[in-house]
């Protein structure tokens, strides 16, 4: 017995660290634990359905649980499933990797108002989420609020034509959404000046590939900086097109209040001339995330230390970071905290480990989680590389088909 | 034949094509995989065959382990004639314009340094619908074979 390991959650950064605790000590016992029946975290529900390549990354967490030991154990709920510190009381050592899946709210007046959609509410929608709400109606003129590569993934999904989406993972209903939109402009708005903008030269770049969009960047400024230079040369070579739909990149406006009366039909900004207030038929905020609360983050994080929490506690990924940094940073992390849990390390052969579980219904395992992929990926429809099981229960019956057979 | 697999990755997708590579030649040839970012360009050999495997990030730069190795041979230029490598790159088309630059950097890097390449480089599309073990193995044994020629008479 090397020691057991408990990572809550099975995104990129508690497989990243699974990979990198196994491969400095493979005979460790590494179980990743997640609410959802599947693995993968945002790689399945964030990543744009339209960005299979960047999902390439899960053939690498396959391998973990293929062929280096990692065990999955889906549909447990840590804080209400299974209490965190029980959690502790089974394993050497706890990880907490459960990601920031709650919208950050636009703190002003209005924004309450129906018609008022996060990016996140919104990408589980899309991406069919088993929790997801009921996709919205957007309107004929939605308005994006935030200029990270969140924002400009949404923009380019709504901007994108049917025939776009070959190739994609996008689902039958989301699919069928997106072409009854009736989505005529789409107007995106930034704090920043251009220049400083969070969104990725590339993602601009990619703007440029869309069939059916006519491009207007207005006040985009200057700068001195090189990269700043890059990003204002990919927003120039926007502008223009002759598409049906009109897209407008707006800067410099910081929203003051959301107006309407039983619906969001405008937001006033505040500019560097004074306010400006732009009419929409519906707000989509990508201003970042934060926690659901289901853990109390705040108060595990306040003697955070390099991942460090508390004695044989730790946490990475965007739980420990904030929702910040791709795929790649996670894999950053993983290195150097794999090290720090194994040099602190002290193996109890008393504890319990996945033992502490026992008692819970329908867990589903790695098996489960092949034949849902399976199922997914054996019939897809024409142009569509997989479609989604959709729902919890129907995730489960595949899951457990084993079992009864 | 003495091989060395150098990968430069950020998400880890070339280091495990490299670690693929290192196990499908491993009984024949004495074989490791070697992060870039752990390699100096002074310890290139010519009685060593390098299967380079990069990918590529950002705007069609180099990946960040690769990244530390480019400015070494910018800062050591090391002569490299008689070293022979191959080299196999991975990206994804939907970056059409930059697709695959990483490698392709890393390519002219080291035949700028005289070194000489053996064979076509590849270029994975991580959106294709092909695994990049399927098109590697096949190029690391066309390399072998060709660097069993070269390499035979650099010694
Ligand atoms: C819309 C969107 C698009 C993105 N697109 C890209 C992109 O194209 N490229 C890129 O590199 N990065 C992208 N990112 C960023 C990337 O997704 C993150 O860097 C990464 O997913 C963070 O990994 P994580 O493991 O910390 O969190 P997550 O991926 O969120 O994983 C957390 C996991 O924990 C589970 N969990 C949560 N709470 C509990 C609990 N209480 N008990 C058990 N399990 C729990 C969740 O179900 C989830 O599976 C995107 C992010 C978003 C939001
Ligand atoms: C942020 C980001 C930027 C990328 N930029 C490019 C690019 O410009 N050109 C390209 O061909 N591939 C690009 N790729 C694709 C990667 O090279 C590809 O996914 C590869 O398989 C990753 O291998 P790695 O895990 O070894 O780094 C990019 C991927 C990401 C996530």
């Amino acid at each position: 017995m090397t020691g057991q390991i408990a990572i809550i959650g099975a995104g990129p950064s508690g497989c990243f660290l699974a990979q990198a605790l196994l491969k400095a000590q493979p005979d460790l016992r590494v179980d990743l634990i997640d609410r959802l029946p599947v693995p993968y975290g945002l790689v399945r529900y964030g990543v744009a359905a339209d960005h299979q390549g960047t999902k390439g990354v899960t053939r690498q967490f396959a391998r973990l649980f293929e062929r280096q030991g990692a065990r999955f154990f889906g549909n447990v709920s840590i804080g209400s499933d299974v209490g965190l510190e029980d959690l502790r009381g089974a394993y050497d050592a706890v990880v907490l990797a459960a990601g920031l899946s709650a919208d950050r709210r636009l703190e002003i007046p209005g924004s309450d108002l129906p018609g008022v959609h996060g990016a996140g509410k919104l990408t589980r929608a899309l991406y069919e989420h088993p929790e997801a709400e009921a996709l919205p109606e957007l309107g004929a003129r939605p308005l994006i609020v935030g200029n990270g590569n969140v924002a400009i993934d949404l923009l380019r999904l709504l901007a994108k034509s049917p025939e776009e989406l070959e190739g994609s993972d996008l689902g039958q209903g989301p699919t069928d959404w997106l072409a009854a939109s009736g989505i005529e402009e789409i107007t995106i708005t930034g704090r920043s000046p251009a220049a400083a903008a969070k969104f990725d030269t590339v993602m601009i770049k990619e703007l440029g590939k869309l069939a059916d969009v006519s491009i207007r960047v207005m006040d985009a400024g200057e700068s001195d900086d090189p990269d700043a230079q890059k990003k204002l040369a990919a927003l120039d070579a926007l502008e223009g097109g002759a598409g049906a739909r009109r897209i407008t990149f707006r800067f410099g406006l910081t929203p003051v209040a959301v107006e309407g009366t039983d619906r969001a039909t405008a937001v006033r900004f505040a500019t560097a001339q004074g306010e400006e207030t732009l009419a929409c038929t519906s707000v989509l905020t990508a201003i970042g995330f934060d926690t659901p609360g289901d853990l109390p983050r705040d108060a595990l994080l306040r003697e955070e230390r390099d991942g460090g929490l508390a004695e044989g506690l730790y946490a990475t990924g965007w739980f420990r970071r904030g929702p910040r940094g791709t795929i790649p940073d996670n894999r950053a992390d993983a290195g150097a905290l794999a090290e720090r849990i194994l040099g602190a390390l002290s193996p109890d052969p008393g504890k319990v480990g996945a033992g502490i579980l026992a008692g819970l219904d329908e867990i589903t395992d790695y098996d489960g989680w092949c034949r849902i992929d399976s199922a997914e990926t054996a019939n897809p429809p024409p142009g569509r590389c997989r479609a989604k099981i959709t729902t919890r229960e129907g995730m489960l019956g595949l899951a457990r088909q084993e079992d009864t057979q | 034949m003495n091989i060395q697999v150098l990968y430069g990755t950020e998400t880890g997708n070339a280091e495990m094509l490299a670690e693929d590579i290192v196990a499908e030649l491993e009984a024949d040839h004495a074989v490791a995989a070697v992060n870039l970012a752990d390699f100096d360009p002074s310890e290139f050999d010519t009685g060593t065959l390098y299967l380079m495997v990069c990918s590529t990030y950002g705007d069609g730069e180099l990946p960040a382990s690769a990244q530390p190795f480019a400015e070494k041979m910018a800062a050591g230029k090391p002569d490299l004639t008689g070293v022979h490598f191959g080299i196999f790159g991975m990206g994804d088309r939907e970056y059409d314009e930059t697709f695959n630059g990483g490698p392709a950097t890393l390519a002219a890097l080291m035949t700028a340094a005289g070194a000489t390449q053996l064979g076509e480089r590849i270029a994975h599309d991580a959106s294709g619908a092909e695994m990049a073990e399927d098109l590697a193995f096949p190029w690391a044994e066309d390399i072998v074979a060709m660097a069993g020629d070269a390499l035979g008479q650099a010694a």
